[in-house]
């Protein structure tokens, strides 16, 4: 197979399609052969048609998702932006919303229960565990729902199906974005201070990370909740097991005596990424490095099969 | 996968070449019986089958507009969906020359962004440049003719409105074959004018339209050819005058319960425009 050239954007959509529609199964040896003949007395060379409704090849998949990306990024940026839309505060909502969050815990938990003093910083635990775990449960749940809310979208345009994920996950980080900035004013706000230092730095790598890893579960999901509609019934139940036992507000090694337990937990890669986030924010350490091979390892096997399984469905998507 | 038709190959030439064909579509609805619905028990009998298409065979050239006419539930629409590729047919087979880009009466694209939103992304969702799109996108908002609404969100727009835009959406974007299902029969005159002209246009540079419309008078004016299904089957396919003319004496005939007359005129154009059924013969 030979790489494609670059593609030439002036010659129109039309002979972009084209080259892209190339790459599908050749379709004329499909029709039987007194079709063909017929259809070649009347019309001539049947070469350039190709079976309607096949998915492309990986590799093009992956080449016609990447020119979608300013679809993903508009269609992250306006769905963001217009989150709120329906309420009278509007956007004031991407602020007061985590900075409630973070109020509820500081009460309960500082203030009444008074865990934020203790060795370790109590508070801080549960605000980063809430603010990050956010992130990976908005793709899972998103994900299930994910072709079922995009029917419109899906059915008036061809495009790779696998550039909802990616927008859905970019989405939820654009979301993010103000709640992080509310977490870490909060994190030195409430005491025991925690104040910034050089292991702050290991939050974008971690993010980075921690986003491919939510686009992994957001197709990975994606392709579930269309093969099985009512697994959007379950995903309620589901972050909240997820949420249990990803340590999410409580620290899992308090509670859990059972090695072969707690050694199933700290494999699970939310946990993992949340104990790092912690490491580097609260503890003011590097995470070890077996976290950071674990992560990667995670991250990368998330994405290869939740994509893997996405494309292979493709087809499927546009169904009623 | 070798490409073997390089893409400068393809031109208007004075023999139109064929843009889609389909041989044999047969097309099965299943439906799960709503009562007694147990997934473990998820015997043959509860649910229901039944054919919508069967076995039909069509093929279309660049230049040419085909109208599609039948009555409810004869699956013109069905028949849409599996040439466009978004159903998969039970059986056959569908070749194309590009993806068709098919135009159904559906919700807004995404109802909480603005008109002008859902064409910037509706735009760049079909794979043009965010400076194609740019362009594209004035074009788009004059052929939709919807003033200031454009500005408003999705959600708010009368079913008309939002069968324009995504109809200007469909045609900026050139596409070779496109399939409009009963998308303009919300709009009002002005639009139909407009529409027209476009789809005049999209014809002339070697595209092929398809158009379903209950009104047969839409695709006597509107196609060069047309199609009449009935009950999944084809049953004759010519100009579309003629084809148009005779469905409509059949339509008139059959609602005022004259069906000797009705028979009489399915009869007639099987015979004077009888369909290419060539994959469908005796099977």
């Amino acid at each position: 197979m030979t790489r494609t050239p670059k593609r030439p954007e002036t010659r129109g959509l039309r002979s972009q399609w084209r080259r892209a529609w190339s790459t599908r199964q050749a379709g004329d040896a499909l029709l039987s052969a007194p079709m063909r003949s017929e259809l070649q007395d009347r019309y001539g060379s049947l070469s350039h048609l190709r079976r309607v409704g096949s998915r492309p090849p990986l590799r093009e998949y992956a080449t016609e998702l990447w020119d979608r990306r300013h679809f993903i990024w508009a269609g992250a940026r306006g769905e963001a932006l217009t989150k709120y839309s329906n309420e009278r505060l509007g956007m004031g909502w991407f602020i007061l919303r985590p900075i409630l969050d973070a109020a509820f815990y500081w009460v309960i938990f500082g203030l009444l229960l008074r865990l934020g003093e203790t060795s370790s910083n109590y508070v801080a635990f549960i605000l980063v565990g809430v603010f990050m775990f956010q992130l990976t449960s908005h793709a899972i749940t998103g994900g299930a729902t994910l072709i079922r809310s995009s029917k419109p979208m899906i059915r008036a345009f061809a495009f790779p199906r696998a550039a909802l994920a990616a927008s859905l996950v970019l989405r939820e980080l654009f979301v993010a974005f103000p709640a992080m900035g509310v977490m870490f004013i909060a994190l030195m706000a409430i005491p025991p201070h925690e104040l910034p230092t050089a292991s702050w730095s290991f939050f974008p790598v971690l993010l980075a990370l921690h986003t491919a890893m939510n686009l992994g579960f957001a197709l990975l999901f994606g392709w579930l909740g269309s093969l099985l509609p009512d697994l959007a019934q379950a995903m309620s139940f589901a972050t909240r097991f997820l949420m249990y036992g990803s340590a999410v507000i409580f620290p899992i090694e308090r509670f859990i005596e059972h090695p072969t337990a707690l050694a199933i937990i700290e494999a699970n890669p939310i946990y993992l990424v949340l104990d790092m986030y912690r490491t580097a924010l609260i503890d003011g350490g590097a995470p070890p490095a077996s976290q950071w091979l674990s992560l990667l390892l995670w991250t990368a096997g998330l994405l290869t099969v939740g994509f893997a399984l996405f494309w292979r469905d493709e087809e499927r998507y546009g169904r009623e | 996968m070798g490409a073997s038709n390089p893409v400068d190959a393809w031109h208007l030439s004075d023999d139109p070449k064929v843009t889609i064909a389909a041989e044999n579509i047969r097309l099965r609805y299943t439906v799960q019986r709503s009562e007694r619905r147990s997934p473990l028990r998820r015997s043959s009998r509860s649910s229901v089958t039944g054919p919508v298409l069967r076995g039909v065979s069509l093929a279309a050239r660049e230049g040419e507009m085909v109208g599609l006419v039948g009555l409810n539930g004869s699956g013109k629409s069905s028949l849409l969906r599996v040439l466009a590729g978004l159903q998969p047919a039970t059986s056959g087979t569908v070749v194309a020359s590009a993806q068709p880009q098919l135009l159904g009466v559906s919700a807004a694209l995404v109802p909480d962004l603005s008109g002008e939103d859902n064409i910037w992304l509706g735009t760049l969702a079909m794979g043009m440049s965010p400076d194609d799109a740019y362009f594209a996108k004035e074009r788009i908002e004059q052929l939709a003719g919807l003033g200031d609404a454009i500005r408003q969100p999705m959600r708010t727009y009368s079913s008309g409105m939002g069968a324009r835009l995504r109809f200007a959406i469909s045609v900026a974007a050139d596409p070779e074959i496109l399939m409009i299902d009963e998308a303009l029969a919300t709009g009002d005159a002005s639009f139909g004018e407009r529409s027209k002209e476009a789809m005049h246009d999209l014809i002339t540079r070697a595209g092929t339209v398809f158009l379903v419309s209950h009104a047969a008078k839409t695709i006597e004016e509107m196609c060069t050819r047309a199609l009449w299904l009935d009950r999944g089957l084809l049953v004759a396919d010519g100009p579309a005058e003629e084809v148009a003319a005779l469905y409509r004496y059949y339509a008139h005939s059959l609602a005022q319960n004259k069906t000797d007359a009705a028979a009489g005129a399915i009869a007639r154009a099987q015979d004077s425009f009888p369909p290419i059924a060539l994959g469908a013969e005796e099977q």
